[in-house]
């Protein structure tokens, strides 16, 4: 035990005093891992938040018809209610999304705001329920040859368009942190590598007096690995305060606008991950970029 | 000069070699054998030779001087015999250990159990006296309390007891030799190694590192010590070896 701490104690002050040696390299190291690991960390965290809002969309299975003006919503909910897989209908008379809707704007004056317009500019709208998520586009196809019926709209859609978002933004990400990758490890990799050099006398007379591979080099990996945690540390920083500046730029009391808010917060367990996340990239990027330099010095 | 001097020795604790390749039947090294090289020859990757067929066995114990021209190869076979460098062939042994099989870990462990003293002193220019001496016992993994019982004894052996706390650049050259010397010694090695100790000193610094060497040989350990300085080697009482022209000669059996 008392060994462990011995060693433990040296390679800390090795590791220290090198990084003290190392000067502006140290920095140079630091922020490339740190821009690296807050793009990633803002990629994933983005992509967490669509999902998120992926599930506010609601139901995948709920089908909005909107029917013509004219049309009365209860004259078509028996033909809905024919079509097959079809588990339930709801109508939403046009004066309660009227109202609603000017609710969720923020007008209190319902009666002033129609007149304004001439009147409720809003149709009816009928809520389907299909048992069955794949016979959509199936059931979308019949509900567009009902007499009556003006659009029809269906969460696939929108979720769509999210996923595809999401999908290039995941693409985008795994590119940035590739090519930032490989840039943080090369940046770690000459920084060690310089400083390997400058201490070469040092490292040779370790050897000559019976110092291990293990011993000599440790103290670099342990310097690649604080790399790694300080440029965590300092992307983590820079995600969350992005985070609460953009959450309380979108703090306004319309609920549309609180809606997207809540879509954009993240989980107790994904702000637990997130670090995990960040600093095990970190580390292993450290860890990569330590190993690389220190196998250029070959021992016997 | 060379033809006064005996070529091959077959003495029981020192043998030396020249042109008749003395053959070690033996597979196990008795326990009493400190050093032992066997056949050695070493050609540079450039051609250059400069050992032949060397023979040398060494006791524990002993103390013995190798004497030579600058650039005989004094430093080479120090350098063999702590694997620094391979044979081109023979072998070497040392501290019963098969030195040419030595790799990694196990070459560094065999290293811990010797001590050596270099010719350019190889001191760390950024840590002062008592971290480059203790330097030795931290990257062997010693505990703190173990490096401060041993440091201050070592500095007063080698007289530098008050300037532990000085920069190498602000010591004289003796002064980092002595340096060089405690760094060596602070571990107790069985076997202690000096390429050229003394060059470069005046006669009286010289005379008190032999004095530390000899004084060290008395507690049991192996020295060799290779000089280019001949009056040097006389003035002690030790067996005195000469290496010329890639062959080891006795000059001072033991």
């Amino acid at each position: 035990m008392l060994q462990f701490f011995t060693k433990l104690g040296y390679l800390c002050r090795e590791s220290l005093s090198s990084l003290r040696r190392g000067g502006w390299m140290n920095w140079a190291a630091i922020s490339t891992v740190t821009v690296l690991l807050f793009l990633f960390g803002v990629c994933l965290q983005t992509s967490w938040q669509l999902d998120s809002l992926l599930d506010h969309f609601g139901n995948q299975l709920e089908i909005s018809v909107y029917l013509q003006p004219e049309t009365q919503g209860e004259t078509i909910v028996p033909m809905v209610r024919g079509v097959p897989h079809i588990k339930d209908v709801r109508t939403i008379p046009k004066e309660r999304a009227w109202q609603s809707l000017l609710e969720e704007l923020g007008i209190a004056d319902v009666a002033e705001a129609t007149e304004q317009l001439e009147g409720n500019p809003l149709v009816d709208e009928l809520k389907a329920i299909a048992d069955n998520a794949q016979k959509v586009p199936e059931i979308v196809a019949q509900l567009d040859r009902i007499p009556g019926v003006d659009r029809i709209v269906y969460v696939n859609e929108a979720r769509e368009r999210l996923q595809q978002i999401q999908q290039g933004l995941s693409w985008i990400g795994i590119v940035l942190t590739s090519i930032l990758s490989l840039t943080a490890i090369a940046v770690i990799t000459t920084t060690l590598n310089l400083i390997a050099v400058a201490r070469r006398n040092e490292l040779e007379i370790m050897q000559l007096v019976g110092a291990t591979k293990v011993w000599i080099f440790l103290p670099f990996v342990f310097q690649g690995v604080i790399f790694g945690l300080v440029g965590g540390g300092l992307a983590l920083a820079l995600i969350t305060t992005l985070r609460t500046l953009l959450s309380n730029l979108f703090f306004v009391k319309t609920d549309f606008l609180n809606f997207l808010t809540e879509g954009l917060k993240l989980t107790s367990l994904q702000l637990s991950l997130l670090p995990i996340i960040i600093f095990t990239l970190g580390i292993s990027v450290g860890m990569v970029g330590s190993f690389l330099a220190i196998r250029r010095f070959s021992l016997r | 000069m060379l033809e006064q001097q005996e070529k091959v020795s077959t003495s029981t604790s020192t043998s030396a070699k020249s042109k008749q390749p003395e053959v070690f039947q033996q597979k196990t090294l008795p326990t009493e054998v400190m050093i032992r090289l066997q056949d050695v020859s070493k050609v540079y990757a450039n051609g250059g030779s400069c050992l032949q067929n060397v023979n040398l066995n060494l006791k524990r114990g002993d103390f013995v001087f190798i004497t030579g021209a600058s650039g005989a190869g004094k430093s080479t076979l120090l350098k063999l015999l702590y694997g620094e460098e391979l044979p081109s062939a023979g072998r070497v042994y040392a501290n019963g250990c098969d030195v040419n099989r030595l790799r990694g870990d196990r070459l560094a462990k065999f290293r811990r159990r010797m001590g050596i003293i270099f010719q350019d002193y190889k001191l760390i220019p950024n840590r002062t006296v008592a971290e480059n001496i203790a330097f030795v016992l931290q990257a062997q993994g010693k505990r703190q309390q173990e490096i401060d019982r041993r440091l201050i004894p070592t500095l007063k052996m080698v007289g530098l007891a008050d300037k532990a706390e000085y920069f190498p650049d602000r010591l004289s050259g003796g002064e980092q030799q002595r340096v060089s010397i405690a760094r060596a010694i602070v571990g107790t090695p069985p076997l202690l190694l000096a390429d050229e100790p003394t060059g470069n000193l005046d006669v009286e610094n010289a005379t008190q590192i032999l004095r530390t060497l000899q004084n060290l040989n008395t507690y049991g350990a192996t020295i060799i010590v290779t000089t280019h300085d001949r009056q040097l080697a006389a003035l002690s009482e030790r067996p005195v070896l000469q290496l010329h022209q890639g062959h080891l000669y006795w000059v001072k059996k033991p």
